[in-house]
């Protein structure tokens, strides 16, 4: 398959429920004291009505609150994100893989005790070459949305592969 | 609808103005906690023995953590739930032993259908001013 085929390929996707305990724990790892995640009053004096997430949380919010009962039908049909298939291609001729860029859009606050449902896709693939090297670039792009399915946030992101 | 309150005053700020700078002297014990609360376990992070033996000098720091802490900055000053847009591009790789400094500064500002917005250059960089991740964010303010 040519590279440029995965453009549009769904990567994964899932139900995710907000859960304080794991919000609270990973302010705490980011070294985030600020009472809002952790201390519903704090929050709640700060016009939440929950504890909010903080700003990187939905990166991570894949492995911190998925339950198995509720997920959606897997849209790679149980092949798995087709971005690990063209990494691991890549990989046998040596190189490494490094996470070039993160951006997150913010459409709607987002707090304890949501349920979120996100979609993940290839948005592009494009290699250049740096210092005699082939950098293979996947772009990324997960949507978490709500149970209105409005977009609550967007990811754009990059791993990059380059060439030993 | 949540409503928390924007901590930044529009009217007041202008360009060239910095937030707070957030400094952390990152060690071994971050990593493992990051790794725990984020769910990455790669052994580069966290195993010092295999960080070795991949020719490292030792564990390195995951991007995403640099990229907390930075965000943390940015909500210390903005206040939770204002941002809008949060976005770096990774340059170098993180190690215990460097105290990483945060630098946050307003290059714009303006109104919008989604309110009044503040832009800022964001950076994280060592005790040498080796610059580990640069983007922008775009909050709200009041």
């Amino acid at each position: 398959m040519n590279l440029q085929d995965y453009i549009g390929k769904p990567t994964g996707a899932g139900t995710i429920h907000v859960e304080r305990g794991a919000v609270s724990r990973f302010a705490h790892a980011v070294t985030d004291t600020n009472p809002v995640y952790n201390d519903l009053t704090a929050a709640q004096a700060a016009g939440f009505q929950a504890p909010p997430v903080p700003p990187t949380w939905t990166f991570s919010s894949g492995f911190l609150g998925t339950w198995p009962e509720d997920q959606p039908e897997d849209p790679t049909g149980g092949e798995g994100s087709p971005m690990m298939k063209i990494m691991r291609e890549l990989m046998k001729k040596g190189g490494m893989v490094l996470h070039g860029e993160q951006e997150f859009r913010y459409h709607q606050r987002l707090q304890c005790g949501d349920v979120l449902h996100w979609q993940g896709k290839i948005t592009d693939i494009y290699a250049k070459e740096s210092k005699g090297k082939v950098m293979t670039f996947i772009v990324m792009e997960n949507v978490f949305s709500n149970a209105a399915g409005l977009p609550v946030v967007t990811e754009i992101f990059n791993l990059i592969h380059r060439g030993g | 609808m949540t409503n928390s309150i924007p901590t930044l005053q529009y009217s007041t700020i202008s360009a060239g103005d910095e937030a707070p700078v957030v400094s952390h002297l990152l060690t071994r014990t971050d990593l493992v906690k990051y790794a725990g609360a984020s769910g990455d376990f790669n052994p580069m992070h966290t195993d010092e023995v295999a960080a070795k033996e991949a020719a490292l000098p030792s564990v390195f720091g995951h991007g995403m953590f640099s990229m907390g802490l930075l965000a943390r900055a940015v909500t210390d000053w903005a206040g939770a739930g204002n941002l809008k847009v949060y976005g770096v591009r990774f340059t170098k790789q993180t190690w215990p032993g460097e105290t990483l400094s945060t630098r946050i500064v307003v290059s714009g500002k303006e109104e919008t259908a989604e309110g009044k917005i503040i832009i800022a250059e964001v950076t994280l960089m060592n005790q040498n001013g080796e610059v580990k991740l640069s983007g922008t964010t775009r909050v709200l303010a009041a």
